[in-house]
């Protein structure tokens, strides 16, 4: 069920109704929101339904044997249980083809030729997510940082909730389980937060977002026949594109969590705002950056080994935070982009005792991301390859602008939401915290203006990027 | 949920459905003020201008860009109009051509694209490029209705009608993109020089086709199309269905299919995909899909002859 759909505005009034009514057994709560919650993932495809089960399942369990056993080497056999058990489903349905297909070129390259291994495999929707959710639940666990759930259903609302089910926020154990296991309460802050923050991320999903997909997919599925102009104002929108969808489906997730009693954790929180990489990656898809930090770049040894292993755990987790992405190398040199930067702007910062650049730190932190999602958004390296090398070689001339409604469209709400952006920015308050700056009064007039904006530009693109992921 | 909480949840509910209900209606009728005045663009102005000439001429093109370019009417009679639109196919056709006169003596030309009717995907949307007139023209609401295309939204939500083309109205309202009386709607297609390093890049790049593997047709573009034989048989008009001329068009298969269920249905049908095939000449296109200017006065010329006979 997707989040911009007829079913989801039927959908979350009727859970939402049916909920409060069972208010104060929370117990009861839980049990609603997970029925719901496969509902919710079931009108895709039920079958994948049965891997979350086993997900929760297994997490569920091995969580407890993680507590009880008091012998340090049989704590770490159960953590690797739920390792590998949840990497392989996650390699299995993710990665299975890709590296078959890498094997199969590398041995084609040394004169062996391989039969095709690739197999025809669906990749479940929100594996990715779900898997690094319940993962940092059995590594909390076994660092002692949290206890283990003892309560089943409990459990599983934490690993399926709805709104974070499929694209996240990814929730952390410590964050959510607390919330689910304890009585909660709705009150009018949470009920207006959560309503703007619904409205303004279905504003940016379905009206900016899939507006400036039509130019950019236009742009990049002829990308021969286009100058570097043309490609660099088709990258700039698709820059603005992924963030609007992103953090759009963020707002929602958020926004829907609030109306149930839970507050999850900030997304997003103005990227393109930052002087830095290191500041863009504190401010971009934050539930996964700050995932990788605990449980990836800290558990390699993260700063604490020297400076050489400090840069190789820097790039390790910048390459395998490309690859979380998708079962391509470009994701991959997206990841080594992004890590090649950091590690520059590490070694800046500590030659020169500085903690971050002057304002022309804006342009150089855009310049560089603006780079990465070239790969990020090409089919494949060879188009990236020559898009970059269009700009490089100066290959501009006039603007292709295509069909004129298209791209005036997309200009001006892009511009909205940048301004909007920008408007919270400078309020210094939270997008999350934002609606309880209005009255009742005048938060209406904003849902409203919002859903004509809504009527008068949604796009009728169905899914989301992260989708994919 | 504390009946406070559950009161403030209910007043910014329901404030924001009037609100918005109020606001609706403002959008809608203010911009059916201003859009009934624009008579160019094809945000809605293209659509005007046909609905206010539809009866009053004798010749009219119907079909999507390639029909638009392809097609100068005027050769054929200087009292024609060509309205060709982007993006659309079978459904939208239909539903304007149910809207004419039929006691009106006219030539009537359909632009065909036969894949349209190979498409199993094909579920007749292009007819929401009249949306713009839901509720406010009879005919065109009655198919719309009828095609399951509207969300049901949109009879609560009435500015839904001008999604994505507010902007598109206004600039036409304000500033026209030329002069509507002088314009019968044919739009050829110049290539200037730069762009003719792009063409001739296009054109030599040697993409692969994904022919339809179904060869079955989709009964939703039938049904449009069964609908324009139905309306051509009580009309005084006299219908030509036309597929114009491609830059090599390698699944063929459609074309012989669709030529017999034509022959079957008693409509004129003539195809002109590989009329150009031989022509070593990149002059002639825009693109693989579209006729330069040059090429489209070439199409226009051999089409007049085959049809002078029937107008």
């Amino acid at each position: 069920m997707l989040f911009n759909s007829i079913e989801y505005l039927i959908f979350l009034p009727i859970v939402f109704i049916i909920y409060w009514l069972l208010n104060p057994n929370y117990k009861n709560q839980n049990a609603l929101l997970l029925i719901s919650s496969y509902v919710f993932y079931g009108w895709w495809d039920y079958r994948f339904l049965s891997l979350i089960i086993f997900s929760s399942f297994l997490d569920y369990f091995v969580g407890q044997r993680i507590e009880i056993t008091e012998d340090q080497k049989h704590k770490k056999r159960w953590l690797l249980v739920s390792l590998c058990s949840n990497l392989g489903l996650l390699a299995l349905f993710k990665y299975y083809n890709f590296f078959a297909d890498s094997f199969a070129i590398t041995m084609a390259a040394v004169g062996w030729d391989v039969n095709d291994l690739t197999l025809n495999i669906i990749l479940p929707v929100g594996i990715s997510f779900y898997t690094f959710q319940t993962l940092s639940y059995s590594i909390d666990i076994y660092r002692g940082q949290i206890k283990a759930s003892r309560d089943i259903i409990g459990f599983f609302t934490f690993v399926s909730m709805f709104p974070q089910l499929v694209a996240g926020p990814i929730e952390r154990a410590s964050n959510l389980i607390p919330q689910i296991v304890s009585k909660r309460h709705l009150n009018a802050t949470l009920i207006k937060t959560g309503l703007f923050q619904i409205f303004i991320g279905l504003f940016r999903k379905v009206a900016i977002a899939d507006n400036l997909g039509v130019y950019v997919d236009s742009v990049y599925a002829n990308h021969e026949i286009h100058n570097g102009s043309t490609l660099l104002v088709a990258t700039i929108f698709y820059a603005f594109q992924i963030y609007f969808d992103f953090s759009g489906y963020s707002d929602i997730a958020i926004g829907s969590a609030k109306l149930f009693g839970f507050n999850f954790n900030r997304n997003f929180n103005f990227p393109y705002f930052s002087r830095t990489l290191t500041e863009f990656w504190r401010r971009w898809h934050m539930s996964l950056s700050f995932w990788l930090r605990d449980y990836l770049y800290i558990s390699l040894g993260g700063n604490r080994k020297g400076i050489v292993i400090t840069y190789r755990n820097l790039m390790l987790t910048m390459l395998l935070g490309g690859l979380w992405h998708g079962s391509s190398w470009n994701f991959v040199i997206w990841g080594a982009i992004h890590g090649i930067f950091l590690s520059l702007e590490k070694y800046t910062f500590s030659t020169f005792k500085i903690k971050t650049f002057n304002s022309f730190g804006y342009i150089y932190t855009f310049i560089v991301v603006l780079i990465a999602w070239v790969f990020f958004r090409a089919e494949d390296f060879n188009t990236a390859a020559s898009i970059l090398s269009k700009w490089f070689t100066l290959d501009f001339g006039s603007l292709f602008i295509g069909n004129i409604n298209t791209f005036i469209n997309a200009l001006m709400l892009m511009l909205i939401g940048l301004s909007i952006d920008l408007k919270v920015f400078r309020s210094n308050v939270a997008l999350e915290d934002y609606g309880s700056k209005f009255s009742t009064v005048k938060l209406s007039i904003i849902v409203s203006v919002i859903i004509i904006m809504l009527c008068l530009f949604y796009s009728t693109t169905e899914n989301f990027i992260y989708f994919q992921f | 949920m504390d009946s406070k909480t559950t009161s403030k949840l209910l007043k910014i509910v329901l404030l924001s459905i009037a609100i918005s209900f109020v606001i609706d209606k403002v959008v809608f009728f203010g911009m059916n003020k201003i859009s009934d005045k624009v008579m160019t663009g094809q945000a809605i102005g293209k659509l005007n201008h046909f609905l206010s000439v539809k009866d009053s001429v004798d010749v009219l093109v119907f079909g999507n860009s390639r029909a638009n370019h392809h097609i100068n009417a005027e050769e054929l009679n200087p009292n024609s109009f060509n309205n060709g639109t982007d993006g659309i196919s079978i459904a939208y056709n239909s539903t304007l051509i149910n809207t004419l006169d039929k006691s009106i003596k006219q030539l009537v030309i359909v632009h065909i694209d036969t894949k349209n009717f190979f498409d199993d995907n094909y579920k007749g949307t292009d007819i929401r490029s009249l949306k713009t007139k839901y509720l406010r023209n009879d005919s065109i609401t009655s198919y719309l209705e009828q095609s399951n295309t509207i969300s049901i939204l949109q009879n609560f939500y009435y500015s839904m009608n001008y999604n994505g083309n507010v902007l598109g109205i206004l600039k036409n309202y304000l500033n026209p993109s030329y002069n509507y009386k002088t314009y019968n709607g044919y739009d050829p297609l110049t290539v200037s020089e730069s762009q003719e390093k792009m063409r001739d890049i296009v054109l030599s790049k040697d993409s692969e086709q994904n022919c339809s593997e179904s060869l079955s047709i989709n009964p939703i573009a039938l049904d449009y199309l069964k609908k324009i034989k139905h309306f051509s048989e009580e009309s005084s008009k006299r219908f030509v269905f036309v597929t114009t001329p491609f830059y090599n068009d390698q699944c063929k298969a459609d074309n012989k299919i669709f030529a017999t269920l034509m022959t079957e249905l008693g409509l004129n049908y003539f195809d002109y995909s590989d009329l150009f095939i031989s022509e070593n000449d990149n002059s002639l296109w825009k693109d693989k899909t579209h006729l330069s200017a040059r090429g489209a006065e070439a199409f226009t010329t051999y089409f007049i002859q085959e049809v002078k006979d029937m107008y």
